[in-house]
């Protein structure tokens, strides 16, 4: 699924978070907004999902303009903190979200297999959340995006706290599914993550400073570390960071 | 809906405490204010002088009776030997003298008026008329429906309330509305799991009140019943709109006061046409005041359905001006 963010401004009690962000998003792409903390990642993932109006502009998303509540079911989003239930087990997470999905028994259970064994979470599937460690919350989270089997996926930091042999491993199927044709939106202050996604967008106090393909974006600068982007323009001196 | 009430309910069959906390922490409430305000036999001390020697042995029988010889001063006399009542007679009559009110005098009073009614027609007869209560029934069961109505309401508050708060707190909420699901079906779900414990928890309690406590039921236990229930499910939705202006556990523990004390107010404890400037009126305004009258007429009165049905609309509509207010507040959360 396509989007297409056009002009998007926003902000919280006079601090402007987001300023003219126009963005389009090819479908069937894996895609990237890097940005340091406080650079409004999450603000613009809740404006796509449409859980907060804009102040101006519009998102628009397929060919249906958000909000809209049908477009939700195609869409799978991953917050940055676990939001799971505790006091359930892994399992009980997935197949409560499942619901609120209305999947079919079937479906749902070959899929929780399925996204379990990737996770690495098979052998804790009924394990309460409460006492699952930090890595495996953020595991059991991403399958829990996943349920569904979503057309578009928004992933706010998914890999922080995942050790590298796992994130390499969700990095692959995150591939594959993209060559099934998912759309997938990654945020990420890390910037070896960025080297997986196919395009990539840098955010800095509210405003898009680069777009392009991860591969263009590495050819501009004299290292080729994604994160001089950041230093070339001249604005960082002058303007500091917001708060 | 559906799911939501399961998960509510998976999420409490994994957390015993809490079950159980709900279940067993009211009827440990209730048995031990049971106790506190049932009948302890406390045998008072009352002092008379100048008294019929008829009444002083018949007032024996009922209390400890020290015979004073000389009028003392009564106030004084009171405080510094414990006495709990003097009684004295002159020609204006026969003078009770008692220090303050509390459960001592009214056992002491109650002694008085029991040699009274023994030397029949002996003394000045004082007569004490109850409409609906026998002077027989100890204060638990005369306010029992203050009680049952206000702890029920306190313990399904605090856990829906918390559980709402816990559940914006932990972005499950806001993850939960990521989904097509529609705003009507996630407080519908919530106010039916949440309802469905608080129901269960009415049944424990009125049941242990009326089966193991003996409480006094003039009228139906099942209207009591039906009245319990519905009063857990605006206390579900209370909880739930109150944790809207709550960012964080505390704060909803601080509006614990805020919420349930003036609600005790309301339930009958005080006579409501007796608070002033009209103040009164607010009950209309608070959930337990529709659940405190009813279950006072069925307990008390023995009133049945045809007399209570107006205060069981009141409950229900409450309930549902408080879904619609929580169906709106989730606004905030997603647009649609």
């Amino acid at each position: 699924m396509k989007i297409e963010i056009l002009e998007v401004d926003k902000s919280f009690k006079k601090q402007k978070v987001l300023e003219q962000i126009s963005l389009i998003i090819d479908s069937g792409r894996i895609f990237c907004l890097l940005g340091a903390s406080g650079s409004g990642k999450t603000t613009l993932l809740r404006i796509m999902m449409g859980s907060i109006p804009t102040d101006g502009g519009s998102v628009t998303i397929g060919s249906t303009p958000v909000p809209n509540r049908e477009l939700l079911s195609n869409m799978g989003y991953m917050p940055q903190n676990e939001a799971l239930y505790e006091e359930l087990t892994t399992w009980e997470n997935l197949k409560f979200f499942a619901g609120l999905h209305q999947m079919s028994r079937k479906a749902f259970e070959e899929n929780a297999e399925k996204l379990l064994q990737i996770v690495d979470m098979t052998k804790c599937k009924n394990k309460l959340v409460r006492d699952c460690s930090g890595g495996m919350k953020k595991r059991v989270s991403l399958a829990v995006a996943l349920i569904h089997q979503p057309r578009l996926l928004l992933l706010d930091e998914p890999t922080v706290g995942v050790d590298p042999v796992l994130r390499r491993k969700i990095w692959q199927y995150l591939k594959q599914l993209r060559n099934e044709g998912t759309t997938i939106l990654v945020t990420t202050h890390v910037m070896d993550e960025v080297t997986q996604c196919d395009d990539a967008a840098l955010l800095r106090n509210g405003r898009i400073i680069a777009k392009d393909t991860v591969e263009k974006l590495i050819g501009r600068t004299p290292n080729g570390n994604i994160e001089e982007l950041f230093f070339m323009d001249n604005q960082s001196e002058t303007e500091g960071s917001s708060c | 809906m559906l799911s939501i009430v399961k998960r509510i309910l998976g999420q409490i069959k994994n957390d015993k405490r809490s079950l159980g906390l709900l279940l067993f922490a009211p009827l440990l409430v209730l048995t031990l204010l049971f106790f506190i305000l049932g009948d302890s036999n406390y045998q008072p001390q009352i002092a008379t002088y100048d008294m019929n020697e008829k009444f002083v042995t018949e007032l024996e029988n009922h209390a400890t009776v020290i015979e004073e010889s000389e009028m003392p001063e009564a106030a004084d006399y009171l405080e510094t030997n414990g006495i709990d009542a003097l009684i004295w007679k002159d020609t204006d009559g026969t003078h009770i003298e008692l220090l303050e009110k509390n459960s001592k005098s009214v056992a002491a009073l109650k002694a008085i008026q029991d040699t009274n009614k023994a030397l029949q027609p002996a003394q000045n007869e004082l007569i004490i008329d109850y409409v609906y209560e026998t002077s027989d029934d100890n204060q638990l069961d005369s306010l029992s429906f203050v009680f049952l109505g206000v702890i029920s309401f306190f313990f399904v508050f605090i856990l829906s309330g918390m559980s709402f708060v816990r559940e914006r707190f932990g972005q499950t909420l806001e993850r939960m509305l990521m989904t097509p699901i529609s705003r009507m079906d996630v407080i519908g779900g919530y106010t039916l799991g949440y309802g469905l414990l608080a129901a269960l928890q009415s049944v424990v309690i009125i049941l242990y009140a009326v089966y193991v406590l003996q409480l006094h039921v003039e009228g139906s236990v099942a209207l009591c019943t039906l009245v319990m229930i519905l009063m857990a499910f605006s206390a579900v939705s209370v909880g739930a709109l109150v944790s809207i202006f709550a960012n964080n556990e505390l704060q909803m523990v601080q509006f614990i006061p805020v919420i349930i004390i003036p609600q005790i107010f309301f339930s009958g404890l005080i006579p409501i046409d007796t608070i002033p400037f009209g103040l009164g009126n607010l009950c209309y305004l608070t959930p337990i005041y529709y659940g405190c009258t009813a279950l006072e007429m069925i307990m008390i009165q023995g009133k049945g359905f045809l007399e209570i049905w107006p205060w069981l609309v009141g409950s229900i509509v409450f309930i549902g001006v408080l879904f619609l207010a929580n169906v709106t507040a989730l606004k905030k959360y997603r647009r649609l």
